[in-house]
């Protein structure tokens, strides 16, 4: 591999008769990378390193270690919000990726106004999630909201879905789910758009019924697309903030604070950037640890099983 | 292709070919499904037409009593949402440009230039795209404030266009590595040099890719809450999604004004999905990772 451009001589092919040369390489990418380093990746850095001091934006900022880490980790509204942000991310993915599948399956195939219904589909993904929170904190109010009036109509009790603790929590993640569920059934549709047909054909020849062929043969091809609608809802579900802000800006009492929610109040209404930064730091820690997880367990499975 | 759930009796009425139990299964899970996504906007429109009285009436009318505009009428008035309206829209676009601008030849470098570090690069980008918006906005916050840039058009221009850079970036590489090489090289040995061939031949070549990014840039810069929230504290910069938190806490609840301004946020994405619907797919599935 050389970077000195070839002589170029017309009517054959070279590898590479371009004068690709690294430095005009850097030319073009510079200025992406200067804004880049400047605006994304200094900053960062730049917090990293203030989450090892006392940080409140007044001047004087000592160094106190690991001190934000540790207050953080043995604190009373760290471990709610960790809490709450374990139960979010696992139910609300676990419900969508099921469900995901579970519509996706029923409807692929020719159906009519298959069509419009992608196209209805792509809405929720790409609304703002500050106005589904704000739609779903209307549709739960306990006085004007839909769903409580619903639920009179059948004669059952009404629920206090943003004023309890424990109903908080759960309509955060209604919202979540009815947001991002179209999301994984367009994914999982085309997913299974995609599976080759010789075997689903030949188990259905070997007398293989619909649940037998969907657990054996497209669950296990459907395995890629899986872990891509995993990775992208892990990595979302750590950054949800729009949602939550809207909805109960992390309340009541902290019962449905998520740790960018929480980080978010840590800097601005307690003014501790320290604290903050530490704790968005841990959530981009854990959101890489699943994520690593996720890759990694089934590699090293398939490694022991090589040897 | 085979129906998932096979059933042998047919509908008796009904005497369309093959229309089985099965089928008329699917076609109410697909009902079901499209009712549950498309009712709860339903719902906001609905809020957003009905009066004051009518919104605030118990027992709740599923049906509006009467359909009035008053509702859009004192978002603009009373509450001087063309402001945000206008940030959000001058942010959004501003943001596109700067973006692609940047990321086209990035891209283009990236995939064509041999040049060293570029794993390292890659690599970089990948855990960008993973960054929460939090763990930008905290430091963010403190660099602007020290160059005195808060609550301007530009800080958030500029936190966009480096949140929105990896991702647009990654999309495009997909699209250059499409494009055969030796169209560029025809190009050259016609005499073009590098920045031409760029310009006019692999830049209209991965138009679809850059529509694809160019939608998804602006409708994440446009839905965005966080940054915004965290880098303006005015009108002179609030963009639309800060100008619903403010419905909120400054006038108790106004939920017909409110639901009215959801309305106008949520115009975009519809009027994205319904004419630039493959753009955004493939924009989703090729970046496969959100903003």
């Amino acid at each position: 591999m050389s970077s000195i451009p070839q002589n170029r001589v017309s009517g054959r092919r070279r590898r590479s008769p371009l004068p690709y040369t690294w430095q005009k390489g850097y030319l073009l990418a510079g200025p992406a990378f200067v804004v880049m380093l400047a605006i994304f990746v200094y900053p960062l850095g730049y917090s990293f390193l203030m989450s090892f001091f006392r940080w409140d934006l007044s001047g004087s900022a000592p160094f106190i270690g690991t001190g934000n880490y540790t207050d953080e980790l043995f604190g009373r509204q760290f471990n709610q919000a960790l809490r709450n942000q374990i139960i979010f991310s696992v139910v609300s993915i676990t419900v969508e990726v099921v469900a995901g599948m579970a519509i996706a399956v029923l409807v692929n195939g020719e159906l009519r106004g298959m069509r419009l219904a992608r196209t209805l589909l792509l809405v929720p993904p790409m609304i703002a999630p500050a106005v589904v929170g704000l739609n779903f904190r209307w549709l739960f109010n306990t006085q004007y909201g839909l769903v409580d009036a619903l639920l009179r109509m059948f004669n059952l009790p009404n629920i206090p879905w943003l004023s309890d603790p424990t109903w908080a929590l759960v309509s955060v993640i209604i919202a979540d789910v009815w947001q991002n569920t179209p999301l994984m059934v367009l994914l999982f549709l085309a997913g299974l758009q995609s599976l080759p047909q010789e075997p689903l054909e030949a188990a259905t020849v070997d007398g293989a019924g619909p649940w037998q062929r969907f657990w054996h043969i497209v669950l296990p091809l459907m395995r890629p697309v899986i872990m891509i609608a995993l990775m992208l809802r892990i990595i979302d579900t750590f950054r949800t903030f729009d949602v939550v802000w809207l909805m109960t800006q992390g309340g009541p009492g902290g019962a449905s604070n998520l740790l960018t929610v929480y980080a978010y109040l840590l800097a601005f209404q307690a003014v501790d950037f320290g604290h903050a930064a530490a704790v968005s730091y841990i959530a981009l820690g854990m959101s890489l640890v699943v994520l690593g997880l996720l890759y990694g367990v089934p590699w090293l499975i398939a490694k022991r099983r090589a040897i | 292709m085979d129906t998932v759930a096979v059933s042998t009796h047919r509908k008796p009425r009904r005497r369309r070919r093959r229309f089985t139990a099965g089928i008329a299964g699917r076609y109410l899970a697909l009902f079901l499904t499209i009712a549950f996504t498309i009712f709860p906007l339903v719902w906001l429109f609905l809020t957003s037409i009905r009066s004051s009285a009518d919104i605030f009436s118990v027992p709740v009318h599923i049906i509006p009593v009467t359909a009035t505009l008053t509702q859009y009428v004192s978002v603009f008035g009373e509450y001087d949402t063309m402001d945000y309206v206008w940030n959000t829209i001058i942010v959004s676009f501003v943001t596109v440009i700067l973006v692609h601008l940047l990321a086209i030849p990035c891209a283009y470098a990236l995939s064509r230039f041999r040049m060293p570090g570029v794993m390292l690069i890659f690599g970089l980008l990948l855990i960008m795209r993973m960054i929460p918006v939090i763990a930008l906005a905290i430091p963010l916050f403190a660099v602007f404030a020290a160059m005195g840039l808060l609550d301007s058009i530009w800080a958030l221009i500029l936190a966009h266009t480096a949140a929105k850079l990896p991702v647009a970036i990654w999309l495009l590489l997909g699209f250059i590595q499409d494009v055969p090489r030796e169209i560029e090289e025809a190009a050259q040995s016609d005499g073009a040099g590098t920045m031409r061939t760029l310009v006019q031949i692999v830049t209209p070549l991965i138009a679809p890719g850059i529509g694809a990014s160019a939608v998804i840039t602006f409708l994440f810069t446009w839905n965005d809450l966080l940054l915004a929230l965290t880098l303006t504290s005015s009108k002179a910069a609030q963009t639309l999604p800060v100008g619903l938190t403010n419905f909120v806490s400054q006038f108790g609840i106004d939920w017909g004004a409110m639901s009215a301004a959801g309305v106008l946020m949520v115009i975009p994405t519809l009027v994205f999905v319904w004419f630039a619907q493959g753009l955004l797919v493939k924009g989703l599935t090729t970046g496969a990772v959100r903003g």
